[in-house]
């Protein structure tokens, strides 16, 4: 059983809006491996982390820290405890990112836990995004991005959803949702049920088709020109001076070990028409 | 009774709260009563209501406001005022919602996985 004196003491680690003093800003926002000692700065003696300072460490290389991690990891569990209903898993990825993924009809409920509750109070919606992915049977993912001022963690929620099923619009738990929505819809056709606007924000007015889906082509099907004779610009089929290129970038050594499938397993699957 | 208190809360929007007591108090009254509808076993229940009676306790020992902000230790005391609001909207959506049933659907097999 998770003890949530413990969540609530873990998140108010480094960076903590609750921690006013100066002195404890010092030592906790002082990067790990760093050769200046807070003592230099502030003038008090500070407990330096001295097991970060003496392991030799590559600087290149970008460790997983497990101060953020464990909280997030925590936190997490936390999370689908509360709402099992809807969360179907809760990770940390391996940059110390928490990500949990959520059956499409949760859309609201995991916002508004997130946001209203009091270990969450994620209240700032930093992003909302869309992934294509043709190959799968729900084709978009989306990508809700969001940051705790409190507790200085950030969590991100992840569904699913096809061409034709709309999901729930969280404007009314976000107020941020409202044109992340609309870029959603424009650029990839997602639909969201209860929006109040949802119209194009980013393609021009008369535009047909969602650019950033995967099938539509890299320079689109139309193109703008002034017209000198007409005076005004004209949109014709688009017309390329040059064959459009495309390179292999293929190699004799294999670069990817963990694409090794990804060739095979882009052919569509669900649908089972293509084959 | 203003010139006792603080002048200003310092965020944009957001008042000066002078009874904070009494609306704290109002407020996780009412929390409780909705997490009493809930299952018992309701993880979110269960650790609500931790969270809400430690704060009730501590608003009702604490008479003085500063010293309260500082036990309580989540910011100042009109911003514990809406994180009471934010969770009893919660309760009430969560009546509604019970997301303490098991899982609806899982996801079709390779949805999540990637690389692909």
């Amino acid at each position: 059983m998770i003890n949530l004196k413990h969540i609530l003491k873990l998140r108010s680690l480094p960076g903590a809006t609750s921690c006013t003093s100066a002195f404890l800003k010092e030592t906790l926002t002082a990067p790990a491996c760093s050769r200046i000692n807070a003592s230099m700065i502030s003038g008090f003696p500070t407990p330096v982390r001295r097991e970060l300072c003496t392991e030799k460490k590559m600087p290149t290389v970008r460790y997983s820290d497990p101060a953020i991690r464990e909280p997030l990891k925590a936190f997490g569990k936390y999370a689908g405890e509360c709402l099992p209903k809807y969360i179907q898993s809760a990770d940390v990825t391996i940059f110390d990112e928490l990500e949990i993924l959520i059956h499409p009809e949760g859309v609201l409920p995991v916002l508004s836990f997130l946001k209203d509750h009091h270990a969450g109070q994620f209240v700032n919606l930093s992003d909302i995004c869309c992934v294509d992915v043709p190959s799968r049977q729900f084709r978009f993912e989306v990508v809700y991005n969001l940051l705790s001022l409190r507790y200085n963690c950030r969590a991100r929620v992840k569904t699913y959803t096809d061409e034709l099923t709309p999901l729930e619009s969280c404007c009314s738990v976000f107020q941020a949702a409202n044109w992340y929505e609309r870029e959603v819809w424009d650029m990839f056709g997602v639909y969201f049920t209860n929006h109040p606007d949802l119209r194009r924000i980013l393609t021009d007015y008369g535009f047909q088709g969602h650019p950033f889906r995967k099938d539509f082509p890299l320079v689109g099907y139309n193109e703008y020109r002034y017209d000198d004779e007409q005076k005004r610009v004209v949109i014709e089929p688009v017309e390329l001076a040059q064959d459009f290129r495309k390179f292999e970038y293929s190699t004799p050594w294999e670069v990817f070990p963990n694409y090794r499938d990804a060739d095979k397993n882009m052919r569509k699957e669900g649908a089972g028409d293509e084959k | 009774s203003k010139a006792a208190g603080k002048l200003t809360t310092g965020l944009t929007g957001l008042a000066v709260n002078s009874t904070p007591h009494i609306s704290l108090t109002a407020l996780y009254d009412r929390t409780l009563k909705l997490l009493a509808r809930m299952p018992a076993d309701a993880k979110y229940r269960q650790s609500t209501e931790a969270i809400v009676k430690e704060r009730l306790a501590a608003v009702n020992s604490e008479p003085d406001i500063s010293r309260l902000e500082k036990r309580i230790n989540c910011g100042q005391i009109e911003e514990v005022v809406q994180q009471a609001e934010r969770e009893l909207q919660l309760a009430r959506n969560f009546l509604a919602w019970k997301p303490w049933e098991p899982l609806i659907g899982q996801a079709p097999p390779n949805q999540w996985k990637w690389p692909l």
